[in-house]
């Protein structure tokens, strides 16, 4: 087991009782997350689509890389990695 | 509320300006709380090359990037700036359908290349509907 340091964004931070980040254990990002989600409650619906895919509106990055260039959740992470869920931001006029 | 000092707005305005007729976007950094307060910008890219006229993604990289160089400050990304060219700084149902709570929005309307005026906005999540929030200009940083 790897432990990880989740940076949480700020519209997140309600379900992680403020913490901006959270230091995890885990073999992947989808283990990571499963992890958040049975800590906080609700996190999983925010940034995953029926618990199995990473919503589109949201990054996730492990170190400098998109999750989306390497093995989505079943990217593998190491001990001191850390996980950095973005949302999307984006509109228009 | 939200307050930014007259420099920096100065500078986000010339950001805005200088990309016209094209959207521009950028992150706010400073104090979260009911009064938030800017301490600093950071001007990110837009991605959307396509409608860049009417629309704007920010690049993400931009913002892991921002992330990075304050996760060690007492400040954190507390909001977001776009500039709407020729068009009203309310928020379009675009804005409102990819916004995200807590986060400041402050829309800035360029008309001819100037800008006109600039509000800010907050996401009421449940009602999915934006709340104009007090935009104070402060006098120093």
């Amino acid at each position: 087991m790897s432990s990880v340091t989740v940076k949480i964004p700020t519209p997140l931070r309600p379900l992680t009782s403020g913490q901006a980040e959270v230091k995890v254990e885990g073999a992947t990002v989808g283990e990571i997350l499963q992890k958040l989600d049975a800590q906080f409650r609700g996190f999983g619906d925010r940034i995953l689509d029926d618990g199995k895919n990473v919503k589109r509106f949201v990054n996730i990055f492990v170190n400098e890389d998109n999750i989306r260039d390497r093995k989505d959740l079943d990217t593998e992470v190491r001990a001191g990695d850390t996980i950095s869920i973005l949302p999307s931001i984006a509109g228009g006029s | 509320m939200i307050t930014i000092p007259a420099s920096l707005l100065r500078q986000i305005y010339d950001h805005t300006e200088a990309s016209y007729p094209y959207e521009c976007c950028g992150l706010m950094i400073g104090a979260m709380g009911e009064n938030r307060k800017v301490h600093a910008f950071r001007t990110c890219k837009n991605l959307n090359t396509e409608r860049a006229h009417d629309r704007y993604e920010m690049n993400p990289l931009d913002m892991l990037r921002v992330e990075r160089e304050f996760e060690n400050s007492p400040w954190d990304i507390i909001g977001i700036y776009h500039s709407h060219p020729d068009h009203p700084s309310r928020p379009s149902p675009t804005d409102t359908e990819r916004a995200w709570p807590d986060y400041s929005y402050v829309i800035i309307s360029v008309q001819q290349g100037t800008v006109a005026g600039a509000q800010s906005w907050v996401l009421n999540e449940g009602e999915r509907k934006f709340y104009e929030e007090p935009l104070i200009t402060g006098d120093s940083k």
